[in-house]
């Protein structure tokens, strides 16, 4: 298993609240295919409230990856958006869900944000 | 660009492009095809008879999702001797479907083959739009006894066209054909439906439930019926202003857009052929155009934008917290970050339009709902506005791509690569900085301190607000006037220095606020002068400027949009004839195009030219073109929310008689507003 995922899935649970997600409300299933095995991650969001278990329930909307494209997802490297246009992500259920909870995996780690011209000079 | 023979039919982003015979045979300079989420589906589909192509006698666009062609084998001199007529009746609604109806005039009976030809590249249409053709992945075609598929596999992205007749045909990997046998006056029909998938590895398409409406043509008909009923009467004296703004509420409905994630409601794409998508910027002007027409539009344009709000830094994707984006994309370099347009970013004034659009919108609607909502998207965007967007540290909005291959440089309204320079035509170092972007942000705050005290309960935030706002009017006031001309500069440069440039920004300047009252005067006299105005319009850069060039993109022609928004502007500062003189012009202009705005048109002289000349890679309809109308009507009206009740404060021309808006819906349930011509414009030359 991948520690990125593990530690994005406790890291979730162990935050309880997220404003990003104070008007989503729904279970996301994560189903993370490698050959036969079949790993479940199962959250459930209450207007915000994060719940996180590793189980195999029925959910409003059901992600489809490999392990290692979501190890990449979380931690940023790969994009949710584009990997579902690619067809390497696939989503049953209410996509709307996958497109709020997208927004709280993290920019790329090489991203460095806006390049303030007065932070340059004083460089 | 398509020619002038081509007919568009369109649903949502499904839309074809063909020439006037109903073929359609794509080259990159006739990017003619069935597009649909950001792919050509089609990109030949040829009706032969008897191996013979055929030639048009007329055409109909019936509706935006419909057209009808008949046609007659053999070439132009031959028409007089056929014995033999076609009709092609089609229809985009989710798929396409096409209906053939073949006519046997002769008194003999006759054998033929009727062949249709069809394939696709499944070009990105950002291929089709840049004519970059290197396909990464595998074409194919499969031809099975009921049904021709072609497709498009790369890795798991999978794009595929089903085509399928109701009449038994013969399929083959180019197309599929009917040998039939007619006799003297009998007809032969079938219909043709072409599916579009967007077909992921579990074979779900993308798009599932998505629609708004239901893709039949009878649904589309009854659809289109109920947003004309439900839309706001005009009538005018000359009946020109009337059929106009009907013109302009078809298209309006035509360009609504179903995006992924918004389960089926809609929102302004931004125009055909190449932007029937999500804009940040363009849907957010339209809606503020439509808003006494089409209030709904505001709502679901807001909560779409406001849940794709930026969230991080993406350098790819010029994304920062609190961003609203610019653009997004469904298609295969999007797909895989050829584009980054997933959704992309990189645009400054988005973000503080947002605000605007929710503050304009609560006072016509009353949703304080809404604003409650949106209350946290809001002080992101306000966030981002004094962290992120300030890459020099002075106040202001600046810009500066960080994606340098595939980002865009300007990220104004004026977008194009040279729309910025100064007096001597250069162009300025980055990051840039333009002056309407920064009385948006004026704008944005005053209304944000309005919400913040009225709707979030922040009497402190919106006073910190309107300080903020205070300073920055008289900042910009301070930096921004080119004095020894009398106006506001286009944009700054990283040192201080102005593009002291004449341009129509200005005018969005008066539209947010920010001009001082002492100088407002000033400003509106070179809005309707002879350097910004033609007689048609203001002009994007004024006459006698080093870069000016009357079909210049973004440096001289006339774009119906900003002129609606400049009206907007005059009008709050009291300059209701300069804003009837403007608005005047531009429905004028409307006439030579059927009612139908382009998005651009040239910025020669009206009297030297005496009709507009479009510019030549137009779109067409494009939203905030589409949008122009209503907010010149509005404008004109003198339309304005005030405490809890519609005021009417109507100043027309006098040639332009009688106009009522019936039915204009709000807080106040719905109202009428009448208005007679009186104004005399001439006089304002002297």
């Amino acid at each position: 298993m991948d520690m990125t995922t593990t530690r994005f899935f406790e890291d979730l649970d162990r935050r309880g609240f997220e404003p990003l997600l104070a008007k989503t409300s729904g279970t996301l299933r994560f189903d993370l295919h490698e050959g036969p095995q079949t790993t479940h991650w199962l959250l459930e969001i209450d207007r915000g409230n994060l719940r996180v278990r590793q189980e195999d329930q029925e959910a409003d909307t059901v992600v489809g990856t490999e392990p290692r494209l979501f190890g990449e997802l979380v931690s940023g490297q790969e994009n949710a958006i584009a990997a579902l246009l690619r067809g390497d992500m696939t989503v049953s259920g209410d996509l709307r869900l996958v497109l709020q909870v997208e927004r709280i995996f993290p920019g790329p780690p090489d991203s460095r944000g806006p390049h303030h011209s007065f932070e340059r000079r004083t460089a | 660009m398509p020619g002038s023979s081509t007919v568009r039919i369109l649903d949502g982003n499904t839309f074809v492009v063909s020439e006037d015979t109903g073929d359609i045979e794509a080259t990159p300079t006739e990017p003619t095809g069935l597009f649909s989420i950001d792919t050509r589906f089609l990109s030949k589909w040829v009706l032969t008879v008897n191996g013979e192509r055929l030639n048009a006698l007329s055409y109909d666009d019936l509706q935006y999702y419909e057209a009808r062609f008949f046609l007659v084998p053999g070439m132009a001199t031959h028409y007089i001797d056929a014995k033999l007529s076609i009709i092609r009746e089609r229809a985009v609604g989710g798929s396409f479907r096409e209906t053939l109806t073949i006519l046997n005039h002769d008194e003999k009976a006759v054998d033929l083959e009727i062949r249709m030809d069809a394939g696709s590249d499944f070009a990105d249409l950002f291929q089709v739009k840049d004519e970059i053709l290197n396909k990464k992945g595998e074409i194919y075609a499969e031809a099975e006894p009921d049904k021709l598929r072609l497709g498009y596999r790369r890795g798991n992205f999978r794009r595929e066209t089903v085509i399928a007749a109701s009449r038994p045909a013969r399929y083959d990997r180019n197309g599929f054909a009917w040998t039939i046998h007619l006799e003297p006056n009998e007809q032969w029909d079938t219909a043709i439906d072409v599916q579009t998938h967007a077909v992921g590895p579990g074979g779900r398409d993308l798009r599932m439930g998505l629609r708004a409406h239901g893709t039949e043509r009878l649904a589309l008909q009854h659809d289109l019926e109920q947003w004309i009923a439900k839309a706001p009467k005009v009538n005018s004296e000359h009946g020109q202003v009337a059929s106009t703004y009907r013109r302009s509420l078809i298209d309006l409905a035509a360009l609504r857009f179903s995006p992924l994630s918004l389960g089926g409601q809609t929102l302004p794409a931004a125009g055909l052929p190449w932007f029937m998508t999500m804009f940040g910027r363009d849907s957010i002007f339209t809606c503020l155009q439509v808003l006494p027409f089409a209030p709904e539009m505001s709502k679901t344009t807001l909560r779409i934008l406001g849940a794709l709000q930026g969230t991080r830094f993406d350098d790819f994707r010029d994304e920062d917290p609190g961003r609203i984006l610019h653009e997004m994309r469904y298609g295969e370099t999007a797909a895989f970050e050829e584009q980054p347009h997933s959704p992309y970013y990189g645009s400054v004034d988005a973000t503080p339009l947002f605000i605007v659009l929710l503050d304009e919108y609560e006072k016509w609607s009353g949703d304080v709902a809404l604003v409650k909502e949106l209350e946290r998207e809001c002080r992101a965007a306000l966030k981002w506005i004094d962290d992120y967007a300030d890459l020099v540290g002075n106040g202001y909005i600046w810009y500066e791509r960080r994606n340098t291959d595939t980002g865009l440089e300007n990220q104004c309204w004026k977008d194009s690569w040279d729309s910025l320079s100064y007096s001597d035509g250069t162009l300025p170092p980055f990051p840039r900085a333009t002056c309407e972007v920064q009385g948006y942000a004026y704008d944005a705050k005053m209304r944000a301190a309005r919400l913040a005290r009225e709707f979030w309960g922040d009497p402190a935030y919106a006073d910190q607000l309107e300080r903020e706002a205070a300073e920055l009017k008289e900042r910009f006031n301070r930096d921004w006037w080119v004095a020894d001309g009398g106006f506001y500069a286009l944009g700054l440069d990283p040192n201080g220095r102005q593009c002291d440039v004449l341009s129509s920004n200005i005018g969005h300047l008066l539209w947010s606020g920010i001009v001082q009252e002492d100088r407002a005067e000033q400003i509106a006299a070179h809005l309707v002068g002879p350097r910004l105005f033609s007689g048609w319009g203001v002009r994007t850069l004024a006459e006698g400027e080093v870069r000016y060039n009357p079909i210049g993109y973004h440096n001289g022609t006339i774009w119906p949009f900003d002129n609606s928004f400049i009206a907007w502007g005059l009008r709050r500062y009291g300059f209701a004839e300069e804003a009837a003189t403007v608005a005047n012009g531009i429905l004028d202009a409307a006439r030579y195009f059927d009612g139908r705005l382009p998005e651009a048109f040239g910025g020669y002289q009206r009297e030297l030219t005496k009709f507009p000349v479009e510019y030549p890679t137009a779109c067409s309809p494009q939203a905030w073109s589409t949008g122009t109308p209503l907010l010149l009507i509005r404008t004109m009206l003198g339309l304005e929310p005030h405490e809890g009740h519609l005021a009417v404060d109507p100043r027309l021309p006098v040639g332009m008689g009688r106009i009522e808006v019936l039915d204009i819906p709000g807080r106040w349930g719905r109202v009428d507003a009448f208005a007679r011509g009186r104004l005399d414009l001439h006089n304002l030359a002297s």
